[in-house]
């Protein structure tokens, strides 16, 4: 299945902005953040669709991931 | 400070600090060491300042029995990474309840001006009065212990918070300064005046590189009382660098809290700025008066987009590892790297850059760097200049002061050069002041009168317990974009346990960019190691427990009422669909927040505070 994923900030900047990718059917937002190489603790917020999603939310075919780092500080 | 050693690390009396009282009417000064009370007292910072505080009687900000005091924390001038912080408090001219009576406000500030003054040997100043003539305080090390003066300070009056603290370097090698601005000597109309602190980088560049104390008006209460800067001048005495501390500093550097500060080069995130493209994903960065629009003119402000016109420096504080500073410099012909242009951080970047419609990166760097050189909060500014644009977008007919609108960079910097310069008072008294005067509140972007950040009041209810500033006194301001929490027992939670516990960096001296929680083993090691002091966990968040809500009571005491717990009317009233986070404060939100959240509060803060009649009588 095709999931588009996002990426922002240092994630962008280190990796890519954006792709779209062929997965296995269940796969979870903490095998895609593995893959990329993003490290967990690095890891703020998670997306799916626009909705926030945890590490072992399973993703469907079409859905947009996005994954931003840790925020913090004024 | 002074740790009595016959007595129990962990005994609050066993602490005795220096105290400076100075009468800047009669410049008498004396000195006491004064037992600590409580473990807030041992702390230090607000938690110390606002029981002294709370034995007065305020009613007017500007008035003599008003004290400012500037005082450190416990780890301020220790070996502690970021452990460098100086406090100021008093009541505040800025922050007052619809009753009319200020609020206590404390605003705390980095640089090496908190350290020099505590190895001066002092670890509090309480200014009191006022002085006839304009003045600086000198606080320096005597062979019998700290030594003060105050000199006269007419050649300051009218120069900026930077050419004041170089014009005092030259006399005081091996000092750090606090000053004001222009904006803290027109007191009288600017209530929003800041404390400019030097830093090690200012002086050694000699580019304004400073640091500030801004919320509440600090700087406009060294003005009332003709206090224009304060010198500490002393030989650097950082602690020792123990195994044990260099574990405690690693651990500072490498804990997720602090390393998203860290440049992006290092492996951070790149600072607070990294903030703008996290929000911008929800379309949350305020535009136009806290106003987001649904397109995408903020990425003219992301990092990369910016470094194609700018050199952007990572710098930091004195021995600080976490190099949060983003300087921005401007580029000679030759690629090379020019003269400072301005200090990039989240709060004035985006407060004098996409909240009033501004979006070039070299316009944005100039207001900032206008409003730091005038002493002004950048926060109260922005927010007061972003109604005032916002009002007359909506009032074409009629507009006010000089009709400026969004994106009018001409007229915009203008009218902050005259707030600045004490001439247009109804800017420089604040949002609350203005929006009340011209009848049009509900997009008055302030809780209980203090101009609120730039984070969205749609995503943050905490605001409304906020005590001393919407995002430094209450941790809840990126929760909705972090975890997308919107129930209110979510938010009461979060409010009631760990967003208030964000208050003890201003007691300890630490920077809030360390980033973990008060509770954390990290917190009591630095304490252990740099004071031989031992407290368990739960002592320290009790402590700043009790001196957050020690601080809420005292605004109920200064007439503060239900109705000012609240956010700027527009929130409920018409919330924007171009947020696309959910919609979820409502008015009825609000009410089920406040009713359980004072269920929690009220019966703790009985008994927290002293009759200030009582204290008066004595």
């Amino acid at each position: 299945m095709q999931v588009t994923v996002k990426l922002f900030a240092s994630f962008r900047i280190k990796w890519f902005k954006e792709a779209t990718r062929e997965y296995p059917q269940g796969v979870e937002v903490l095998d895609i953040v593995n893959e990329i190489g993003i490290p967990v603790n690095d890891l703020g917020i998670a997306l799916i669709n626009g909705c926030h999603a945890s590490l072992n939310d399973k993703l469907q075919d079409g859905d947009i991931v996005s994954l931003m780092p840790l925020i913090g500080g004024g | 400070m002074m740790i009595l050693s016959e007595k129990s690390k962990n005994d609050p009396s066993a602490v005795l600090y220096r105290r400076c009282t100075i009468d800047l009417d009669s410049q008498a000064v004396s000195f006491e060491d004064v037992p600590c009370r409580n473990l807030e007292d041992v702390m230090g910072g607000f938690g110390r300042s606002f029981q002294m505080l709370s034995e007065r009687k305020i009613e007017n900000a500007y008035c003599r029995e008003n004290p400012l005091i500037v005082n450190t924390g416990l780890l301020t001038g220790t070996s502690v990474m970021t452990g460098l912080r100086a406090y100021f408090s008093a009541y505040s001219p800025l922050k007052q309840s619809n009753k009319g009576l200020p609020a206590a406000m404390w605003s705390a500030g980095s640089g090496n001006f908190g350290n020099k003054l505590k190895w001066t040997g002092i670890d509090e100043v309480i200014f009191e009065n006022c002085s006839a003539s304009p003045v600086y305080a000198v606080f320096s090390e005597g062979e019998s212990g700290p030594v003060v003066e105050l000199k006269p300070a007419g050649h300051l009056l009218g120069l900026s918070g930077h050419k004041k603290i170089m014009s005092l370097q030259k006399e005081y090698p091996n000092a750090h300064f606090a000053a004001i601005g222009p904006a803290g000597e027109n007191y009288r109309s600017v209530y929003m005046g800041a404390v400019i602190l030097s830093t090690d980088n200012q002086l050694k560049s000699g580019e304004p590189k400073n640091r500030f104390a801004g919320r509440g008006g600090m700087g406009s209460m060294m003005g009332y009382k003709n206090l224009l800067a304060i010198v500490a001048q002393s030989s650097d005495k950082p602690g020792k660098i123990t195994p044990i501390m260099r574990d405690v500093n690693h651990d500072v550097l490498k804990n997720g809290g602090s390393a998203r500060f860290q440049p992006v080069s290092q492996g951070g995130g790149g600072g607070t700025w990294a903030n703008i493209e996290v929000l911008q994903a929800f379309h949350a960065v305020p535009m136009n008066n806290f106003r987001p629009k649904n397109n995408d003119e903020v990425e003219q402000q992301f990092r990369d987009h910016v470094e194609k016109e700018f050199e952007v420096v990572s710098e930091a504080c004195y021995h600080c590892g976490i190099r949060c500073h983003n300087n921005l410099f401007y580029r000679n012909p030759d690629g090379s790297r020019g003269p400072l242009a301005a200090k990039y951080d989240f709060e004035p970047l985006i407060l004098f850059g996409a909240n009033i419609g501004i979006y070039e990166p070299a316009q944005v760097s100039e207001l900032i760097h206008l409003c730091d050189q005038l002493g002004m909060d950048a926060i109260s500014c922005g927010s007061t200049l972003s109604y005032v644009l916002d009002y007359n977008e909506r009032h074409p007919e009629k507009p006010v002061f000089n009709g400026a609108t969004f994106g009018q960079f001409d007229a915009i910097k203008a009218l902050m050069e005259e707030t600045g310069r004490g001439e247009c008072a109804e800017i420089g008294r604040g949002v609350k002041r203005l929006s009340e005067q011209l009848m049009e509140t509900s997009y008055a972007v302030h809780v209980k009168g203090l101009e609120l950040p730039a984070y969205l009041p749609e995503t943050n209810p905490g605001y409304i317990f906020a005590i001393a500033g919407g995002h430094m006194s209450m941790g809840t301001h990126m929760l909705y974009a972090k975890e997308g929490k919107r129930s209110v027992d979510e938010w009461v939670q979060v409010i009631t346990t760990q967003g208030l516990l964000q208050v003890g960096y201003d007691m300890l001296g630490l920077c809030k960019f360390v980033g973990v929680g008060m509770g954390h083993d990290l917190i009591i090691r630095a304490i252990r190691e740099a004071t031989g002091l031992d407290f368990t966990s739960a002592e320290i968040v009790a402590a700043v427990r009790r001196a957050y809500l020690r601080g809420l009571a005292l605004e109920l005491r200064q007439g503060f009422e239900d109705v000012e717990y609240t956010l700027p009317s527009q929130v409920m009233d018409n919330p924007n669909s171009n947020v696309t986070l959910p919609h979820f404060i409502t008015d009825e939100f609000i009410a089920q927040l406040k009713q359980k959240v004072w269920s929690v509060f009220l019966p703790e803060m009985a008994g927290l505070l002293p009759d200030p009649d009582e204290k008066n009588e004595k």
